[in-house]
This record gives structure tokens, C-alpha cells and sequence, in this order.
């Protein structure tokens, strides 16, 4: 028995189950951003370790071939932006400049308030790439010295607000450009807000979509540019 | 589809290989997508096994960053240190990045003369 509790099958299978039981309620709740599937199967899964005194680094272990698939996906965030180039070139103006003012104020505006509440380097450099899709806020973070863990969570919370504010945020701004109202959601909220422009609507999903994809570029370039001249 | 993964793969061992050898700050996924960027731009056709293995990947994003953030339960003193001020700037920064994306995209909009009726 307790061989099986060593292999990774165990919690491959414990993770797909409670993410598999986590999507339905997801699903269920017409996608609420609140119900996002890895919100609800990760605190169980934490409770499943700590009552079968399992430590993370097992658990990590075992599931590594998730993870792993994280690099590949990041590559191919090449495929979206290269099937909505033509979007890209007829709007090359707005969306460079909205783009690089947007990863611009994410960053400095979440790294600015955790420095004026003391917060050291390591949590600082987690919190930098927070408007990147997952995969790359966790490599940019580890690059920069910070806690990819951390960075998964603050990423997850980020989209979670982004979605739920998104509407009624942009509504009361007077915003009724869904190519503007896309974009903005994407670039600061990343996939959990493009999930929900979607839903709204199909042009903003696809500005959405394109928002994230570039905000991963424009991002960890800008922040490479910092680790380089720091 | 075995060409495609082959595709991504070789990619992103070329981005791991030169930010490796180039020092460049840039994580090796990131360097990845500019190549295949640009090798789509080089050889142009149509690609329905690539769309189908990366739409796939995005499609379930999600469940593999699962592993990741269960990784948060060894950062409980972090959390609980610095929980407010996490919580307060990612929420100040993502309201206030989607309202300066917004209002910078409209006004570019505007002046660049791309808003034609499509």
C-alpha cells in the first residue's frame, strides 16, 4: 500500500479526478469566475497532502508531466498570434501603444504598492509578471529571483478580478468598443479574462486572446530588459 | 500531430539553448514563441495539426498549472506576512491596467485612423 502512495499515479489521478469534479461545478455555474476550477481543486488538493502528511515535493514530483506540458503551451501561444496578424497589422498603432502602456502600468502599479508595504525582493519579483498568462509569469518570476508558486496564485487571483470587474467596470466607463473592451481584459487579465469576454462576446473574446498572447511577449521582455540593466 | 509536438518541442529546446548560452533574461518558453513566430512567418502553409495540439494545450491551460499552485501551501508564512498588500496590488493593478489599456486603445484608435467600419 504504501509502494502505491510513492508513484506518481496516485495523485495524476487524484489531481485529474478533482479537477475533472471542480470543472463540472464550473461548468454548472456558467463558468463564474469565482468557480474557476484550479480555485476549487486546489485547496483540496492541500488538504489531501497535509491529512496523508504527504510533503509538496512528492506531490510535485508526481505531477511533474503536467507541468512540464507548460513550457510547450507557451510556445504556442505563437499559433493565436500569428492566425490574428491581420488584425494586428490593421491595428498595429492602438494595439502597440495600448499594449506597452498597459504591461507598463501593471507592473510598475503592483510592484510600486508592495514596495511602499515593505515587501522583500522574492515576493516583489513575484508579483511583477502578475498580468502574464500562468506559464510565463512562473518562468519570469524564477528568473527574477521570485516564488513561481506564488506567481501561479497571484496570476490566478489577478484574472479571477479582472473577470468579475471587466463588465461592470468598462460599462461605467462608457467603453462600448468591444475591440477596446477585449483588449484591455486581456492584456491585464490574461486567459481567465479572455475565458469570460468570450462570453459577452466573440470580438471581444479574439481581442481578448490577442491581448494576452502579446502582454506574455511585451511583459517578459520588458522585465528581461530590467534584470539586464539592474 | 507528431510533426507539430516535434515542432513545439524543438522550439522551445532552441529558446532553452539560447537563453542558455546568450544569458538573455528572456525564460527559454518565451524564446520559443518568437521562434516559431517567425518560422511561421518563413514557411508559409497551412498548419491544422499545430492548431490542433497548441488550441488543445490552451484549451486545458488550467489544469496544468494545478501543480503549481497547490505549491502555495509552503508559502504560508509568506501569505500570511504579506497576504493585504498581495491582495491589494494585484487587485489595484488589475483594475487599473485594463482601465489604462482601455482608454489608450480608444483614444489611438481614434487618432490613427484605423477605425473604419469593418
Amino acid at each position: 500500500m504504501t509502494e502505491l502512495l510513492a508513484t506518481p499515479i496516485l495523485w495524476l489521478a487524484a489531481t485529474l479526478l478533482l479537477f475533472e469534479l471542480a470543472d463540472r461545478i464550473s461548468r454548472r455555474s456558467n463558468r463564474h469566475p469565482l468557480c474557476h476550477p484550479v480555485l476549487l481543486a486546489t485547496p483540496v488538493l492541500i488538504g489531501l497532502l497535509l491529512l496523508s502528511g504527504t510533503p509538496y515535493p512528492v506531490y510535485h514530483e508526481a505531477t511533474a508531466m503536467l507541468t512540464f506540458l507548460l513550457g510547450p503551451a507557451v510556445v504556442g501561444l505563437a499559433v493565436p498570434i500569428w492566425r490574428l496578424r491581420g488584425l494586428i497589422r490593421r491595428m498595429a498603432v492602438p494595439v502597440a501603444l495600448a499594449l506597452t502602456a498597459g504591461a507598463v502600468t501593471a507592473i510598475t502599479s503592483a510592484v510600486g504598492i508592495l514596495i511602499l508595504f515593505g515587501a522583500p525582493r522574492e515576493i516583489l519579483a513575484s508579483m511583477a509578471p502578475r498580468a502574464t498568462t500562468t506559464p510565463v509569469a512562473m518562468a519570469m518570476a524564477e528568473q527574477l529571483g521570485g516564488i513561481p508558486a506564488l506567481a501561479a496564485v497571484i496570476v490566478l487571483f489577478a484574472g479571477i478580478v479582472g473577470a468579475m470587474t471587466a463588465t461592470p467596470l468598462l460599462n461605467r466607463m462608457g467603453i462600448a468598443d468591444y475591440r477596446a473592451r477585449g483588449f484591455a481584459v486581456g492584456v491585464s487579465a490574461h486567459g481567465v479574462g479572455a475565458a469570460r469576454a468570450f462570453q459577452v462576446d466573440a470580438t471581444a473574446g479574439a481581442f481578448a486572446s490577442l491581448g494576452m498572447a502579446l502582454n506574455a511577449i511585451a511583459t517578459s521582455a520588458l522585465l528581461s530588459v530590467f534584470a539586464l540593466l539592474r | 500531430m507528431i510533426d507539430a509536438i516535434a515542432l513545439l518541442f524543438v522550439c522551445q529546446l532552441l529558446g532553452e539553448a539560447l537563453h542558455r548560452l546568450t544569458g538573455l533574461p528572456l525564460p527559454g518558453p518565451v524564446i520559443g514563441l518568437l521562434l516559431l513566430l517567425g518560422w511561421l512567418a518563413l514557411v508559409r502553409r497551412e498548419r491544422p495539426g499545430l492548431e490542433a495540439v497548441t488550441g488543445w494545450l490552451t484549451a486545458h491551460l488550467a489544469i496544468l498549472f494545478v501543480p503549481a499552485a497547490v505549491g502555495v501551501m509552503e508559502e504560508g508564512q509568506i501569505l500570511s506576512r504579506h497576504g493585504l498588500a498581495l491582495v491589494l496590488a494585484t487587485v489595484v493593478s488589475t483594475i487599473l491596467t485594463m482601465m489604462v489599456t482601455v482608454l489608450v486603445f480608444r483614444w489611438a484608435l481614434k487618432r490613427s485612423g484605423a477605425d473604419m467600419p469593418q
